[in-house]
């Protein structure tokens, strides 16, 4: 078996186009799912009437249902949907709108439960303290639990990202040009799977390592208050993404706690 | 200038606190002792306002209320006339031991930031960790963590500290440096109410000591009285089995 190079420069070259595609379903997808996850993530932790057993049936809907099936039903369903009230322009519209659609939907059942649970990491006492240091629990949401919720986010946001980033491929689905649509249809011109199937491959690996680095990037900068690892380069970082877990530095500070306090009643 | 009574509470069927009175008079160290369960943090919680009480009166920083009528206002009145030191510190972990200590200045007394940064210097140099400004409390030792929570708690010029066993989470070896500085504390006058496990402390330094066990009061009195001729049966026993283990 040999593999065709000059066929794959060109696919290279071509699938370039993709790229931006690619990018901009995940850029928009986030820019729409991140304010409105945190929103249904404050519903959920705040339980409020009536909206909040609706978000609950929103994440497990998602969550529970393949995100292809999920593509099918909007690509199939949000046209005729629409046509009903703006008529045949319903079925012109670029089919690039209805993956934001649906890759934000995807995306805000994960991120509810992202930030629900980064939220409910920051330990009770650390609004306790603030409300009698004199702040009201607005102030001490935003100045001091807040902060730190969205730091312990940032690693499973940075997980969310890259889903995204790999399921756009899917997008294909619904006919948009993409990286996979782009190189899939000149594989299909002549046979060459593989070889364009390699590209691909080569085009995700490199989006996704690059955002990785950005969120790492992102991640080391604001959590420097963790002091969990030591002080590494940004050329170092490019070889290892380790994220400091604030959940597991919580869990071994308690721990530390806890013996401590074992140890002191023991020797009082 | 602070007293509590008739305070009650309860969780579920439980009964946690039944018919406590407490009176603080300014300058006071009141040290509160019993065994664990007891309802001493309970009862420290509630006069703080973190937990709500089922029955009592307040009177407090111009307020004269039962728990039950407190507003929302008087609420936030006494949180901003008390200081609080947590048994587990709970420093802001995203901010610096100095943004610690300025943070209630700036944002609830609406100081300067320049104001609330000499307040806090001189309350960091006071706990003698005036060097540590720019750590972050995951970079402290718990004793240090420690001291810069009584040096948030003293920088806000509170009526009266309440101090939640501020010992129990630390090293033994540590313990030490802490009490020393509630020991200075105390005697610059501050008005100091210590839940604690530390004997020679409340023996030393309390001029009241609070012998609590299973939500009741059993027994209050001077310290030299209480520690060495306890009227109560149940004070002898709890204190037998606690100078046991020393």
């Amino acid at each position: 078996m040999s593999l065709d190079t000059a066929f794959m420069g060109q696919v290279f070259k071509l699938t370039l186009q993709g790229v931006p595609v690619t990018l901009k379903i995940v850029l928009v997808a986030l820019i729409i799912s991140l304010p409105i996850g945190f929103l249904f993530a404050l519903i959920r932790i705040y339980q409020v009437k009536v909206l909040s057993p609706l978000v609950r049936l929103y994440v497990s809907f998602v969550r529970g249902t393949p995100i292809i099936a999920q593509i099918l039903i909007v690509y199939s369903a949000f046209p005729s949907f629409l046509a009903q009230f703006i008529g045949k322009t319903a079925f012109n519209i670029d089919p690039i709108i209805y993956a934001y659609i649906v890759f934000a939907l995807n995306s805000v059942a994960t991120l509810t439960e992202v930030f629900r649970s980064a939220l409910q990491t920051v330990d009770k006492g650390q609004l306790e303290a603030g409300l009698l240091v004199g702040m009201t629990p607005a102030q001490t949401f935003l100045r001091v639990i807040l902060p730190q919720a969205l730091i312990s986010a940032l690693p499973n946001i940075t997980n969310t990202t890259l889903y995204l980033i790999k399921n756009s491929s899917l997008a294909f689905i619904m006919s948009v040009k993409d990286i996979t649509a782009v190189a899939k249809t000149q594989a299909a011109f002549s046979y060459n799977f593989l070889e364009a199937y390699l590209v691909v491959w080569v085009y995700y690996l490199v989006i996704a390592y690059v955002a990785e680095f950005l969120f790492s990037t992102l991640t080391h900068y604001f959590s420097r208050y963790l002091v969990a690892e030591p002080n590494k380069n940004w050329f170092q970082r490019l070889f290892s993404f380790r994220q400091p877990n604030t959940a597991v530095t919580n869990t071994q500070a308690k721990r530390a706690q806890f013996i401590a306090k074992e140890v002191n009643h023991v020797n009082n | 200038m602070l007293t509590i009574s008739h305070l009650k509470k309860r969780f579920g069927q439980r009964t946690i606190l039944e018919d406590i009175d407490l009176t603080v008079h300014q300058g006071d160290v009141i040290t509160l002792i019993g065994p664990s369960g007891s309802g001493k943090t309970t009862f420290l919680r509630i006069i703080t306002t973190l937990e709500q009480a089922d029955g009592g009166h307040i009177q407090f920083a111009g307020i004269d209320k039962d728990f039950a009528d407190l507003t929302k206002r008087d609420i936030q009145t006494i949180r901003r006339n008390v200081g609080f030191v947590f048994q587990n510190y709970n420093l802001f972990n995203n901010k610096t031991v100095l943004q610690n200590v300025t943070e209630g200045l700036i944002v609830a007394q609406k100081r300067s930031k320049a104001a609330a940064k000499a307040i806090a210097v001189s309350a960091l140099a006071k706990v003698g960790l005036a060097d540590f400004q720019d750590y972050y409390p995951s970079q402290l030792s718990g004793g240090q963590a420690q001291r810069v929570g009584i040096a948030r708690a003293i920088a806000l010029n509170p009526k009266v500290i309440f101090f939640d066993e501020p010992t129990s989470a630390l090293d033994p070896e540590l313990v030490t440096d802490v009490l020393q500085v509630m020991r200075q504390l105390a005697a610059e006058g501050m008005t100091m109410v210590v839940i604690t496990h530390q004997m020679s402390f409340a023996r030393d330094v309390s001029n009241q000591v609070i012998f609590m066990a299973d939500g009741h009061v059993i027994e209050k009195g001077q310290p030299s009285q209480l520690f060495t001729t306890p009227k109560v049966s149940r004070t002898k026993q709890f204190l037998a089995e606690i100078l046991a283990t020393v």
